[in-house]
């Protein structure tokens, strides 16, 4: 039974405090609204402040340096900034007074723009109250602040990335070849993902296959990387650094030496994927002939449960799914993008069969052969029309809200460049095709991207401009007419003309949307941005990490992006990764629950609200010839909900650094009459 | 309310988690949406580390309206959707018992881009605490 030792028991005195208090003008972001100087000016009479200072950008290195002086020269012992958002320079400030030589975590973050100056430009007055209550309550809680440390874990030499499109290809490969042992964890049968659908590759203009093949290969050929097909997340737990997962396999459905006689007898069909519905599959299947692995697959989704007949036998198909458990210290998301489906009538689509999607042209010219015609449902293709942002760059109020009740305000990036690519290649391959281009505006905004952009107007595409606001009406054409379609255009480069194009196919540049990973955004409690597509933790100080720390984005799960910048995000994700658990031990916040066990009598109230399993438990200990039952936390296992607070009739046990005491504090501080505000009885 | 109060407005306060709330917060920041300036937004890891004498006591030094913001089902923590809930009750409990109108405190589930959400909360609290006034005249107002 281990003897008691009591937190604080013994301790020296606290040294006194003194706080120097940093308002920043956020480069007029917070000044051009907020009286800094007033703030400060007040904030500075308050006790136990030695400096209160103002500055146009304390996050610039310059800025910085004031704080790290103050410290060194006037012995301050707690920080508090007044900035931007706690998500975006909090971390900045603690790396700061740490180099300073004080303990990060005597550091207290105030959000004064995001939450006050932005929120208040027409209040300028209120607004400057609202900071020096804001600032004052940063004041109190800082008081309380306490030395702290990082809680220090061993992690798994393991990464899982989930999804096996080009970018978690990359990024597996790219983290096994630190010394990492991946597992590589892809929903559908065959590994490359979008990628093997691609006609060409801009802007190189490289077969997509011969990359991805490439890939694949080096993956597979690992000795690290372990691959599962028909697999997906069903289970998570844990932490960072020991992650614990499940993950369920489908049976492949067919053997190697039986596979060629049995994809032979099948004959039940659906739409195929991989041709975006255009033609038909069986549901057993390769995607593509070249598809990894090469054998085939059952489509469980759509197979009707009848037996085959094969040979005189008949043969009965099974999934029996199988479940791995495993350990990971970090997860990468690939889990990719999906193309927009334009609604059932937006600009024809679903309505006019000669109105398809960019992606479903692109397998079309796949399946047209060198000198061979152009011809779609039978006629031949004369002129065209390719549409840009279908389902991107949309204006709340203007165009129909999705299922979800949002319109995809967000530029999709990548089509511009696809519309222009494809627009060259049908004027290489059908020189004689009349292309038409209705754009809002072009956004070749990559390195060789514009070049295409000049192939195309040097190549007889003929280029019609629209505004967001009024987009392009397809109809179908008067019977009789040359041509079936119509595609109606108010032109602004020709001064709002009203322009009708007739044409034989209509081809919609669809952005890109994200992929609907509810289950699995749940399961690992990630965020999602107004886009809707996964969240990085911070663009710039943490890119490619979720705030779930061990989390990282690989590609498109976090926005559009072409494969080039796809592949770099697999890349820095894995970087990632390996940084994370190259070591063999990560780093977690101390914003933990810690017991006080002069106070705790052993209630077990705390143990009893607890959810986390082992975070919290009851032990015995010795103390002059007795025996007491004390809380006792594994820090580890505990998340810093706080339940065991709410419920302790001792106030014994506090989550570090978001102590009840702080909180009283602060509240205190904003309700309280500040002399120098208006409306204080001073 | 009081004629010396004249210049103050009540004051809301909003305790808002770090996964939900306070990044609907900064969301609402970032649209430059505008919202009264009484209101202070201070972020909690999970609402549930919160005894109902916290509420109790924050009524009672100058804070006239509380929003919980909390993550709901989307929260990272085991026990904030249905931990939190209870905690409103029981605080609700309370405040019949000090004679603290209850529509003072309100829970919402507010996610990291809820702006219209976060902003029709706010701007509901602070209507309903033009008409209520300040929690110390309802204090001292006669049973």
């Amino acid at each position: 039974m281990p003897e008691r030792t009591i937190a604080g028991d013994g301790a020296a005195a606290p040294e006194p405090v003194r706080l120097g208090v940093y308002t920043c003008h956020c480069g007029g972001n917070i000044g051009h609204v907020v009286q800094c100087e007033r703030v400060a000016e007040i904030i500075g009479r308050m006790p136990d402040v030695v400096v209160a200072r103002t500055d146009p950008s304390f996050c610039s290195d310059a800025g910085q340096a004031i704080i790290e002086q103050d410290i060194k020269e006037l012995g301050i012992n707690r920080v508090v900034i007044g900035a931007c958002t706690p998500s975006l320079h909090e971390q900045t400030f603690r790396n700061a007074v740490t180099r300073a030589g004080l303990n990060p975590y005597l550091y207290q973050h105030v959000g004064i723009r995001e939450q006050d100056s932005w929120v208040h430009s027409k209040d300028p007055e209120g607004a400057t109250e609202k900071a020096v209550h804001l600032m004052a309550a940063g004041v109190a809680k800082a008081r309380l602040l306490t030395p702290l440390e990082p809680i220090r874990l061993s992690a798994e030499k393991r990464a899982l990335v989930i999804g096996a499109g080009i970018a978690g290809l990359r990024c597996a490969l790219d983290v096994a070849r630190q010394g990492i042992r991946v597992t590589l964890v892809e929903k559908s049968p065959f590994l490359g993902g979008r990628v093997a659908q691609l006609g060409s590759v801009f802007p190189t203009d490289e077969d997509p296959l011969r990359l991805l093949h490439e890939l694949i290969h080096a993956v597979t050929a690992h000795p690290s990387i372990t691959v599962l097909t028909q697999s997906e997340v069903t289970g998570l737990s844990g932490y960072v650094g020991n992650f614990n997962v499940h993950v369920t396999q489908h049976s492949r459905g067919v053997e190697k030496d039986t596979a060629e006689e049995l994809l032979a007898a099948c004959t039940q069909t659906t739409p195929d994927e991989f041709d975006y519905g255009l033609t038909q599959r069986k549901v057993i299947y390769r995607s593509y002939p070249d598809s990894y692995p090469a054998i085939p697959a059952v489509d469980w989704e759509h197979h009707d449960g009848r037996p085959l007949q094969v040979g005189g036998r008949s043969v009965e198909l099974r999934d029996e799914p199988r479940i791995y458990e495993l350990t990971a210290g970090a997860i990468a998301l690939a889990t990719g993008f999906d193309p927009y489906e334009p609604r059932h009538g937006e600009y024809g689509y679903g309505e006019i069969p000669e109105v398809v999607t960019l992606p479903q042209l692109i397998r079309i010219l796949a399946r047209v052969r060198e000198g061979e015609p152009l011809t779609w449902n039978g006629h031949p293709i004369r002129a065209m029309a390719l549409i840009h942002c279908v389902g991107s760059r949309e204006l709340d109020g203007v165009q129909k809200p999705h299922a979800d009740g949002q319109v995809n305000s967000y530029c999709s990036r990548v089509c511009c460049t696809a519309s222009l690519h494809a627009a060259v290649t049908l004027r290489q391959r059908f020189p004689d095709l009349d292309i038409y281009d209705l754009y809002q505006d072009i956004r070749t905004y990559g390195r060789g991207h514009e070049e295409i952009y000049r192939h195309a107007r040097t190549s007889m595409v003929r280029f019609l401009r629209y505004h967001g606001d009024q987009r392009p009406e397809v109809v179908a054409a008067p019977a009789g007419d040359l041509h079936p379609v119509v595609v109606r255009v108010k032109d602004s480069l020709t001064y709002g003309e009203e322009i009708d194009v007739p044409v034989d196919l209509v081809a919609l540049a669809v952005g890109m949307m994200p992929r609907q990973i509810d289950d699995l955004a749940n399961m690992l409690k990630v965020s999602r941005g107004a886009d809707r597509f996964l969240l990085e933790a911070h663009p710039k100080l943490r890119p490619v990490e979720m705030a779930v720390r061990g989390i990282v984005l690989a590609g498109t799960a976090q926005g559009p992006m072409n494969i080039q910048e796809s592949l770099s995000a697999a890349s820095a994700a894995a970087a990632k990764v390996a940084v994370l658990l190259g070591q063999g031990q990560v780093e977690l916040p101390p914003f933990v629950a810690c017991v006080n066990t002069a106070k705790c009598d052993g209630t077990g109230a705390c143990v009893q609200a607890c959810r986390e399993k082992g975070a919290i438990t009851l032990q015995t200990f010795n103390e002059d010839g007795g025996e007491l039952r004390r809380a006792v936390v594994t820090p580890a296992n505990c998340t810093g909900c706080g339940a065991c607070v709410g419920v302790c009739p001792n106030r014994a046990i506090d989550v570090q650094a978001w102590t009840l005491a702080q909180y009283e504090a602060m509240v205190d501080a904003i309700g309280a009459d500040i002399p120098g505000v208006a409306g204080a009885d001073e | 309310m009081a004629e010396n109060d004249r210049t103050k407005q009540p004051k809301i306060l909003v305790l808002a988690t770090l996964a939900g709330g306070y990044a609907g917060a900064d969301s609402a920041g970032q649209a430059h949406a505008d919202y009264p300036a009484n209101t202070y937004v201070l972020p909690v890891m999970c609402p549930v580390m919160f005894p109902p004498q916290f509420f109790l006591r924050a009524f009672t030094r100058g804070i006239d309206g509380i929003i919980v913001m909390y993550s709901g089902t989307d929260s990272p923590y085991n026990v904030e959707a249905d931990g939190t809930a209870a905690l409103i009750d029981r605080t609700y409990s309370l405040m019949k018992e000090h004679r603290i109108d209850t529509r003072r405190l309100r829970l919402a589930a507010i996610c990291t881009v809820c702006v219209k959400p976060f902003l029709k909360e706010v701007t509901q609290m602070a209507e309903l605490l033009k008409g209520l006034g300040f929690v110390k005249d309802e204090l001292a107002a006669p049973a």
